[in-house]
Formats: structure tokens, sequence, C-alpha cells
């Protein structure tokens, strides 16, 4: 009978618009390492990739006003493993009712590469550096209030291996 | 012929050809298609009312005083110029609670019709009252300089945006009666003017209250079935969850299981610590909620 599979196909879609979505997980993050496995004396590349509710925006990281919450990436200090760089993507401008000139935000998918540099004395085996993507999000007409995601950088220190100068020796013979 | 043979019907028989089976067919499937329509449609409501009346109310703070017109909870705080700001000593005028924050667009934009408000109708038993849910008040200090505000500001806590039962994005305002009765609550920002015809409604009440005649806005966000935040959850001992149920004994195991363990939202606090700290925080409350059914369900 047709009619059954068709009513459950409507079941199944209607479904989760029955559920509402909590207003304070509009943003969605997660952590990808370009390498998991890095040698003491180098840079781990990393980016976190959020994704925002196509309802809401978060502030640029440079915020067009002073009083707006800017996004950022936290990272919690580690022994011998540094920030080098966190690089934010450019925001886009929109206009709001609340704001006379259009506002750089943050909207959908957006991508925040961070270069972490570890010390060629760190000691050896696996790291979970904690951090955080802070970050207010509003809508035309409302604000959430600032909220954060905890972000885990996993990666592992082997030792330090000097490349070696092959090609120059050969070329030399 | 075996007379246990079935008996062979032939077409075209003396009653006539008999009838195409679709035809006979069509009725009972536009009846079948239709009740399956019916039903599909009943178990969308159903799951909707579910949602809406069982798991959401489960999951979050009961209500004590909830529907039309419940009564403003009493709140006492000292204002932004450490002055003492009460509640209770507004009953008997007409009240603006206005929930907002410096790091707020929507809400900025607010503030000039309500300073406007509240020049215009104070004289008559008016007052807008701000909560900010700034996390510091030196930046509320400033903008009130700024933007010159006439009316006193707080800086609010979470245990205040709960006892309004939440206040999920901002600014929430709410319109507090003669009577100290909340009469609609306004979620994001709206044409002032709305409000402004709201406060003149209130205002024509008498100090009794009692306005039957109020009508709110008819605007998304505006409600007047307003839940408010159980008191027992809200000062409780785990922020966030109700303890009534438990003996001394079971609340101090439940605060131990909580304290043993970290919470996992970045703090690097306790479960416990980080609920009463960070009341908002869905991480620690999910994980309190689960030790305190280990142990309910343990006792029954």
């Amino acid at each position: 009978m047709k009619t059954v599979p068709l009513i459950c196909m409507f079941v199944l879609l209607a479904a989760p618009m029955t559920v509402a979505q909590a207003p304070d997980q509009v943003v969605k993050a997660k952590v990808t390492m370009a390498s998991q496995v890095v040698q003491q004396k180098s840079v781990i590349r990393a980016a976190v990739v959020a994704e925002v509710d196509p309802d809401y925006h978060i502030n640029d990281h440079h915020p067009s006003l002073n009083y707006l919450i800017p996004t950022e990436v936290k990272l919690e200090p580690a022994k011998q493993v540094t920030v080098q760089s966190i690089t934010y993507p450019a925001g886009g401008p929109k206009k709001f009712a609340f704001s006379d000139a259009p506002l750089s935000v943050y909207e959908g998918t957006l991508r925040i590469d961070v270069a972490l540099q570890v010390d060629r004395r760190a000691p050896l085996g696996d790291y979970k550096l904690k951090g955080q993507l802070a970050y207010q999000a509003c809508n035309d007409h409302a604000c959430l209030p600032p909220a954060s995601i905890p972000l885990v950088f996993s990666f592992k220190v082997t030792r330090y291996r000097a490349a070696a100068k092959h090609s120059t020796h050969h070329a030399a013979e | 012929m075996d007379s246990n043979e079935p008996e062979k019907i032939e077409a075209g028989g003396a009653a006539g050809p008999p009838e195409p089976a679709a035809k006979t067919a069509r009725p009972a499937s536009r009846g079948k298609v239709l009740a399956g329509a019916v039903l599909a449609i009943a178990l969308v409501s159903g799951l909707y009312l579910v949602n809406q009346y069982w798991i959401k109310p489960a999951s979050k703070t009961q209500a004590t005083n909830n529907g039309d017109h419940p009564e403003a909870p009493l709140i006492s705080l000292t204002d932004i110029f450490g002055k003492k700001l009460d509640l209770a000593d507004y009953k008997g005028k007409v009240v603006v609670l206005d929930f907002w924050a410096t790091w707020c667009g929507p809400c900025r934009v607010e503030i000039p019709a309500f300073m406007e408000m509240q020049e215009k109708y104070a004289s008559q038993g008016f007052s807008v009252i701000g909560i900010s849910l700034d996390d510091d008040s030196q930046p509320v200090v400033d903008f009130y300089r700024e933007f010159k505000m006439n009316y006193p500001v707080a800086v609010g806590t979470q245990r205040i945006a709960e006892l309004y039962g939440g206040v999920l994005g901002l600014p929430t305002t709410f319109l507090i009666g003669r009577d100290g009765r909340l009469y609609a609550k306004h979620q994001g920002a709206i044409d002032p003017s709305v409000i402004e015809d709201e406060v003149q409604q209130l205002l024509a009440m008498g100090a009794a209250g009692g306005n039957t005649d109020f009508k709110p806005a008819a605007l998304a966000g505006t409600s007047t079935h307003i839940e408010l935040g159980d008191p027992a959850t809200v000062d409780s001992e785990v922020p966030g969850l109700n303890l009534n149920r438990l003996t001394a004994a079971q609340k101090q195991d439940l605060k131990e299981r909580l304290a043993e363990r970290r919470c996992t939202c970045g703090c690097n606090l306790t479960l416990l610590k980080c609920r009463q700290v960070d009341r908002a925080c869905r991480f620690s409350l999910k994980v309190a909620q689960e030790e305190l059914d280990k142990i309910l369900k343990a006792k029954s």
C-alpha cells in the first residue's frame, strides 16, 4: 500500500521541525589538524572551522563598533608549544536596523587558521592543547549572550631530525 | 462435472459485463489516502505536543507561577551607583523591566525611547528599570553617563534571569502592572510605540489591578502567557536542579559527585562550581541532571 510509506516519509520529514533548536547552539565548531604528528622545532598547522546558524551572525574578530564582542580563538598556555599565529577571515558587511552603517560580521562557515610552534625541547608524546572559540551571536532583532565552544588540538610530538643533505653530495660527485 | 469444483462465472453473462476493477476500488483508495493524511498530521501534531508540553518542560525549570499575568518575581539589587533597587518599592506603579546589555546593538537602539517614556509618564506612576546582563558594571556606568539615562539600572545576574523564566535573547522586556503582575513579555527589539501603547493601557488600570481589558501587541516574540522560573530550582544548592526530593545525605552525595568531576565546557571548574558560577552552561547542567536522575532512580 503506497500510502503507508508516504505517511512514514511525511512524519520523518516533519518530525525534526517539532523540536526547537536550542538558541545557544547557533554556532558549531571543530578543529582540523593538517597533520597529527609533528616534530620538535616545527610548526603545527590547524584550523578551527565554525558554522553559524543561517538566522544569526557573529562579530568579526575586529568588530566594526567598539562595544561589540569579537569572535576569538583562545588557547590555554602549554609548555613548549606556543601560538605562532591565529589568522581570522575577513568578515562580510551587513546592514542591521540597529546600526547606521554596515557591520563586518561572520555568517555561514568560517575558517580560522592556527599555527603552533613546537619548541625543540618539547617533551615527546601526545598533546591535547585546549582552547575555546569565543563568540557572541545576534540576528536583526535580538542578541544571544556571549558563549564559547571548547576546542581540543590533538597531536603527537616526535623527535626532531634534521633533513639529510643527499642531493648536495651526489651533485659534487 | 465434479460438484466440488467452483462454479465458473463467465464474463458477458446475462447481468452484463462486470465493472472494471479500478472503478469499484477508487472511492476506497481516496478514503485510505484521506485517512493516511489525517493519521500523519495527528502523528506530527502529537510529536509537537509531546515536545512542547512534556519534553521541554521536563528539561527546564518548572514554573510555579505561570499563565496569564503571573506575579512578577520580586528582586532586590544594587544599582550601578550603589543605591538599593527593590522591585517591591514599585508596587502601584507601571514598570517596564528591560533586560539588556551594552554589547547588544538592538538593546541600545531601544533605550532612547525608554528614556522618553520615563520622562513622559513618570508623574503618572511609571518607571523603566534596566537590568543589564553585562559581566561587569563599568561599561554600563560608561554607557549610562554617555547617554544620560534617566531611569535606574542595575547589573543583573543569571539567577534573576532564571527567575524571570530565562532570558534567552536580549533585549527581553516585561510589562508589569500596578498590581505587580506581568502583563506582557517581548523578546527581541520591537517598535517602541507598541510598548508605549501597552504602558498607556496599564497606566489606566486602577491600583487594585486586574485589567482584563489589557490587549498586548499581536507580534511575534510577544506573549502574555509567561513562564517563570521555579525558585526551588533557581535557588537550589546545585542551580538548575530541584533537589526537594532528595534527603540531606543524598544532596551531599550529589554535590560530592559533581565536585569530583570537571566540566567539559572549557571552564576548568568542577561540575559543581561550574553550575554555581555559570548557570547557563548546558554541559554541567546535563551531567548534573544525569547524576540527579541516577540518585533518584537508586532511591526508588
